[in-house]
């Protein structure tokens, strides 16, 4: 007997009523469980989701190391576990991957579980480290994909073109810089052409993003299936623009020229040789508080969101749908060009084709975050600190597990994300134990909160 | 006589209420026993447990005598139990026998082939013996709305069925289709089939049925032959209460015309013509009613009068503009408001809050929005006085809109839209699936909306509501408006015909003062 | 034809088309005779030589091996969605398949092995699929990318803990083909076709890899399956109108699982068949799949999910990519690179041509049933 089943009315309006699960809004506001509705709360259930799918895929990550390990060859095992030797330790794996992120934050006389309490940060350690210098670049870029994607799907658009966009961006905005470069120099170029950059590359992104929108909008095209084209598009011809037309003659890599000294975010407190600047990084979280502010305070934001929930109450409430598509997808596109700009700047100085996936990061990340776009913030520095510690991995001789395990650790954690009705079964489970016994079609019924006359809707 | 189906002291609980009370129900074999009451009654509850797709916390059902425990309703198919339900469940693009066959299919070849033949053979059969007139090859998606609900029927027959269950058969049928189907339930009768049919309509009961049991709150409250029955004593055992069947309202003082549609033509999504050539006019302060079966175009008029859909010609106008080309924000802005038919997708958005909901469609417009900035104080202010002065249950501007009883959101929704202060109010089914008091509580806003001047389109399929609330009536058929009559004036037979597509002798189209809105044409096309 | 259509369900006649199929297929007809014709009248033209690339049985060659993973991943879509389940997936089943074959042909050194291993991977991975969708209710699109993700992930990394790359090992027995394969009476015949001249580009039909067989028994039986099976109608009905399907006693999740598993066979079969007629699985980037299971979704999209359909428009998208190296040769304009994005922009173009395509109605959309367990 399931008893998963509850967007039903009791007497079974519109047609004997569970056996219709496409309307996913009635059981929603229904009566539940007393942890159910603790899961249902609805910022709440996000991050308790988003955790759990955390939790599980690095409880995955675990068994594909240790399966890993027994398939790989090396000369002493790494580790061993009832009697059988990994050639790759789980626990060490993770332990490069979330404190190497950092910087080794934690004193190694720190032990609370055996009562040793020294300092709990290692002699030495400051915030300021290359380490968790690169996990906040990482993360800076993060954000910006990730807001890039949370936009989209707050339209209800999947964007799966963040990463096309991030490339048309990041190549256009270079290209613009490189030509006007002989106009400026030293100051006025962080000034003056730092921000053009910006602005090129916001442009190009958002027209870019702005093609799967009109195709969306006016011809009905898929915009899964064309972002994820636009994507292999934008890739090959940057590939040839960059390789026949804008290479560095000075170069055997296919690279642009480099851009002028100037062209930098000021580092501020790290260390020059850091990629990280404090100050990139405030800047985007300034566009995560006004895309914050549009959503939520502006008759746009709420145009966008409606469309996004429901089409046809936003045509309904005077949205122009096609408009609001089109615009939304705009914007996401702009804000994958800003990543592209900010990708290009902090990291190389130059563009050079074949950008890593922020862009499907960047998808994990909106989706973590619930699309919010102030969850972006913690769900791209815990990708950030993915990414920063796959290389913390790499430069460990004693760990040389493949760095691909990031790529399978996102596409685990999307798969549990998208799946709460997996941790809500878990939850009705727990509460469940020894309870009563539930209908097989209904797992609960409207409790009207009006105590209205009962089944008052349907059942015509 | 034997007893074909008996459920005994059936009680089914869902969280929080009691859906069936101890409901006792003895069918007689081969006769109609109709199963009235009113919305949220618990009739189709009470079927689905016949039909297995509830089980009933306490009782018995017995099917011949045999105590039964039905699981699914293949059990219950397996008994000769069979249920049409209110939406039907046929596949569109599948044709009359893939559909009467599906899941049951006959095969050739051991089995690696369905064998199409056999399957066409055996709809041709079960229509002879039972007088059906069903082309086997035709598509459903091709076949009108009786002809599926016969199909309905075939499925269950080719299933072995002795007793069918039909869950208000006539909602989506014109009276001369319900009179064939009435025809269809003698034929079966008389073959020795059961029939037990769900309605709210007391007229189709006495008519069809041999006895009728009436629900209410759950419990059977009385079981009746039809014969020795009156509709007063049906209608007290519905409601528990003396019931004001008629509204009550003054007559109208129409002012000016305040809305003109003039040769509005729309064609759906498939090319097809589905309302043609419509002209109507409203003026202030009256409410024209548009009476006719659903899907007879009167949703895509509405779409297309509130600008939501593009009619292929046609010309508008609200208070004097041409707002034919209007988009839908403009047409808002210019004071028309929507009560729209389907509350679920279109009214409301559920996982928005009240506040939310209380700005659609005025999200661009101050106090609301200003400059593109929305002001959420205004709004909560806005949603609360909503909330407040339409009596919306729980008070709570926070509470989602899909936590909301289906009365209680459409309290809202009401509302919302006549806060507006509209100048013209379109209201298409306005209480559909409400309760009886949220259903008197909205007929009031309604005519005290036209009695402050506004103008009111009224469209309902349910033929009391808009007898009762307009001071003109159109009636739709076919895409085209039969006549525009007097309600008080004409019969509920004269506009059972008009609905039907047939012009009786006796209805003076041009009874109005306002020039005739029917087409000159009208008829079959 | 009207009669044939009048008695078949609606995708039920070998080709039906609407106005928007008609005018791509149309005008991609009407600019072949306009090449051919100037092609024949001016040979020495660039017409000419188009025309001579068009016709040359390698080109037709590399257009069918080509065709393979996309036509038979399109073939397992078609059966997933019109069950109601979208499987956006097929890419990431694609990926796991092809390196799982490599890797098990690789360790047992039996290609058959191989084959099934492919398989097998591919339909553990859309089960994981089918499970997250059907019993969890997942939101299909964002389920089928994390499919998608999580072989990108899981392939190369594999490939770099066993191979110690992201590609593999080549094969060291190639397959055959059935000319070569020494089948008494049958490779005889199709050697001699092979090289009958005559036959022009039809005789890449006789030198290509078993998969291309394969490929067109897939379709056609897919078709027939389809259409034609109490199977195939239970699979229709449950992405119409799955309540239909549900009340007349056939379990709706049953026929969604097993709609999707077999999605996860014949993608499965499209991915070892790629990595084979290439050799090695090669994992850098986007890996050796390459946005194929996405062209097979167009494909089947404008084919309007119909298996025969879909294969004839996989050739479309096949083609372009397969006159790319014959163009270079023959020195025609365009750099490679550009050349390259010609099958995707196409992707883009069809797609927007024929967005409106009737999906089936339930697809999509979860479906909770009283009947299962």
């Amino acid at each position: 007997m399931s008893d998963d089943g509850n967007d039903t009315t009791p007497d079974g309006s519109q047609g004997n009523g569970g056996i219709d699960g496409t309307d996913g809004t009635d059981w929603r506001g229904r009566g539940r469980s007393v942890l159910d509705r603790l899961v249902e709360a609805s910022v709440f259930e996000r991050v308790l989701i988003s955790l759990a799918a955390l939790v599980l895929s690095i409880a995955i990550g675990v068994v594909i190391i240790l399966a890993a390990g027994r398939t790989a060859t090396c000369e002493s095992a790494a580790t061993t576990y009832f009697g059988v030797g990994f050639c790759y330790d789980p626990f060490r794996v993770y332990d490069r991957l979330f404190l190497g992120a950092l910087g080794n934050p934690i004193n190694p006389l720190f032990d609370p579980l055996h009562g040793q309490f020294a300092a709990p940060f290692r002699e030495g350690w400051t915030p300021f480290n290359p380490r968790l210098a690169d996990t906040m670049t990482e993360t800076t870029i993060l954000v910006l994909t990730g807001l890039s994607v949370a936009v989209a799907f707050k339209a209800g658009i999947f964007n799966i073109g963040t990463q096309g966009q991030m490339v048309v961006g990041g190549l256009a905005s270079t290209l613009a810089m490189l030509a006007l470069a002989p106009l400026f120099s030293g100051v006025t170029a962080t000034l003056v052409l730092l921000p053009i950059g910006l602005l090129v590359g916001a442009l190009f992104g958002g027209l870019y993003g702005a093609i799967p929108g009109a195709l969306k909008a006016y011809a009905d095209a898929n915009e899964v299936i064309t972002t994820i084209m636009l994507n292999f598009v934008a890739s090959l011809v940057a590939l040839y623009l960059v390789r026949e037309q804008f290479q560095d003659p000075d170069s055997f890599s296919t690279k642009t020229n480099d851009l002028p000294a100037g062209v930098e975010f000021p580092k501020l407190v790290y260390a020059p040789s850091d990629e990280f600047s404090v100050l990139a990084f405030v800047f985007v979280l300034l566009l995560t508080g006004a895309t914050y502010y549009v959503l939520r305070y502006t008759s746009f934001g709420y145009d966008l969101r409606t469309s996004g929930l429901q089409p046809d109450a936003a045509e309904y409430g005077g949205v122009d749908a096609a408009k609001t598509i089109v615009a939304s997808m705009t914007i996401s596109g702009a804000l994958a060009g800003v990543a592209g700009t900010v990708y290009v700047v902090l990291l190389y100085g130059y563009f050079q084709p074949g950008l890593p996936a922020y862009g499907f990061d960047g998808i994990t990340v909106s989706i973590l975050a619930g699309n919010n776009p102030l969850g972006v913030v913690p769900a791209a520095f815990l990708f950030g600190v993915l990414k920063s510690g796959a290389i913390s991995i790499q430069t460990d001789p004693n760990v040389d597990i493949p760095i691909q395990l990031v790529g399978v650790l996102r596409g685990l954690i999307i798969l549990f994300v998208a799946m709460p009705e997996f941790f809500r079964l878990i939850g009705k489970r727990a509460n469940d134990l020894g309870g009563r016994s539930r209908d097989r079609t209904g797992g609960s019924g409207p409790v009207r909160s009006d105590g209205g006359v009962l089944g008052g809707e349907g059942d015509e | 006589m034997t007893t074909a189906v008996h459920l005994d002291g059936i009680t089914k609980r869902f969280p929080g209420v009691v859906a069936n009370d101890d409901v006792d129900l003895p069918v007689e074999r081969g006769t109609v026993h109709a199963l009235l009451g009113e919305n949220g009654a618990g009739k189709t509850t009470l079927m689905n447990v016949l039909y297995g797709l509830y089980s009933a916390d306490e009782g018995r059902v017995i099917v011949d005598d045999v105590e039964r425990h039905f699981d699914t309703p293949r059990d219950a198919i397996d008994a000769g139990i069979g249920m049409i339900h209110q939406h039907f469940m046929l596949v569109d693009p599948m044709t009359v026998a893939e559909n009467v066959t599906l899941g049951s299919e006959p095969r050739k070849w051991g089995g690696l082939a369905v064998d199409r033949d056999a399957a066409t053979r055996s709809v041709e059969d079960l229509c002879d013996r039972y007088g059906f007139d069903v082309p086997p090859e035709a598509r459903i998606e091709d076949v009108s709305v009786g002809v599926q609900q016969r199909v309905e029927i075939l499925k269950a027959l080719y299933r072995g069925a002795d007793t069918l269950i039909l869950d208000e058969p006539t909602a989506v049928l014109t009276p001369q289709e319900v009179e064939d189907l009435f025809e269809v339930f003698d034929e079966l009768t008389d073959q020795g089939k059961t029939i037990i049919f769900i309605t709210h309509k007391l007229g189709e009961a006495m008519h069809a049925a041999d006895e009728i049991t009436v629900l209410r709150d759950g419990q059977n409250v009385g079981t009746v032959p039809a014969d020795e029955t009156t509709r007063e004593q049906l209608a007290e055992l519905m409601v528990g209460r003396e019931v004001l069947l008629e509204v009550e309202k003054t007559p109208a003082d129409p002012g000016d015309e305040v809305f003109a549609a003039d040769g509005v033509t729309v064609r759906d999504e498939r090319g097809i013509e589905v309302v043609s050539d419509v002209s109507l006019s409203v003026r202030e302060g009256e409410v024209l009613g548009i009476a006719g079966v659903d899907g007879n175009g009167q949703s895509e008029l509405v779409e297309a009068l509130t600008g939501l859909r593009d009619p292929t010609s046609g010309r508008l106008s609200l208070a004097g503009d041409d707002v034919s080309e209007h988009s839908r924000r403009r047409r808002i802005e210019a004071g028309m408001a929507y009560i729209p038919e389907d509350r679920h997708e279109q009214g409301l958005v559920m996982d928005f809050d009240l506040v939310e909901n209380g700005l659609l469609g005025s999200q661009h417009s101050p106090p609301y929005a200003r400059r593109g900035r929305l002001s959420w104080n205004d709004a909560r202010r806005h949603a609360e006085a909503i909330i407040d002065e339409y009596d919306v249950r729980p008070p709570n501007a926070d509470a989602r809109a899909g936590s909301l009883s289906g009365g209680n959101q459409q309290k809202f929704i009401v509302g919302r839209e006549f806060a507006r202060d509209p100048r013209f109010v379109v209201a298409m089914h306005p209480t559909r699936g409400v309760d009886i008091g949220s259903t008197e509580f909205i007929h009031e806003q309604l005519l005290g909306l036209r009695d402050r001047g506004a103008g009111v389109l009224l469209v309902s399929s349910q033929l009391d509501e808009v007898r009762g609330l307009s001071d003109r009536l159109a009636v739709m058929h076919d895409g085209e408006f039969m006549a525009v009559v007097d309600p008080a004036e004409v019969t509920e037979e004269e506009i059972g015909l008009l609905m039907a597509g047939e012009r009786p002798g006796g209805v003076d189209e041009d009874a109005e003062p306002e020039p005739s809105t029917a087409q000159a044409d009208g008829g079959e096309r | 034809m009207s009669e044939a259509t009048a008695d078949a369900g609606s995708d039920d006649s070998w080709l039906s088309m609407d106005n928007s199929r008609v005018l791509v297929v149309g005008s991609v007809a009407v600019a072949l005779v306009v090449l051919f014709l100037a092609g024949t009248l001016f040979p020495d033209s660039t017409a000419g030589a188009l025309v001579d690339i068009l016709l040359l049985p390698s080109t037709w060659s590399s257009t069918l091996t080509l065709a393979v993973p996309i036509a038979l991943a399109a073939v397992g879509g078609i059966f997933a969605e019109k069950s109601g389940v979208i499987n956006i997936g097929l890419e990431g089943l694609l990926i796991i398949s092809a390196f799982a074959a490599i890797f098990a042909a690789d360790t047992t050194g039996s290609l058959w092995l191989g084959f099934g291993a492919g398989i097998l991977a591919s339909v553990l991975l859309a089960a994981v699929f089918a499970v997250v969708c059907i019993e969890f209710r997942a939101n299909q699109i964002i389920a089928g990318l994390a499919i998608w993700l999580i072989a990108l992930g899981f392939a190369p990394f594999a490939a770099r803990i066993v191979y110690g790359g992201p590609n593999t090992a080549s094969l060291s027995n190639s397959v055959p083909t059935v000319r070569n394969a020494g089948i008494p009476v049958v490779s005889p015949v199709f050697d001699s076709l092979a090289e009958t001249s005559i036959l022009g580009p039809f005789q890449a039909l006789f030198r290509a890899s078993p998969t291309v067989y394969l490929m067109f028994a897939v379709a056609i039986l897919g078709w027939y399956v389809l259409n034609r099976t109490k199977f195939g109608m239970w699979v229709r009905a449950s992405g119409e109108n799955p309540k239909a399907l549900d009340t007349s006693g056939v379990n709706v999740h049953r026929v969604r699982y097993a709609a999707v598993l077999l999605s996860g066979v014949f993608a499965g079969m499209g991915g070892a068949a790629l990595s084979y007629n290439v050799g090695q699985f090669t994992g850098s980037g986007q890996t050796m799949v390459n946005g194929k299971g996405f062209i097979a979704i167009v494909a089947y999209l404008f084919g309007n999910y119909n298996p025969i359909g879909a294969l004839l428009s996989t050739f479309l998208f096949t083609m372009l990519e397969a006159i790319q190296t014959p163009l270079q040769y023959a020195g025609i304009g365009v750099p490679r690179t550009l050349v390259q994005t010609l099958p995707y922009v196409g992707v883009i173009v069809v797609l927007a041509l024929v967005g409106r395509t009737r999906i089936p109605a339930a697809a999509g959309d979860h479906y909770e049933t009283g009947e299962d367990r």
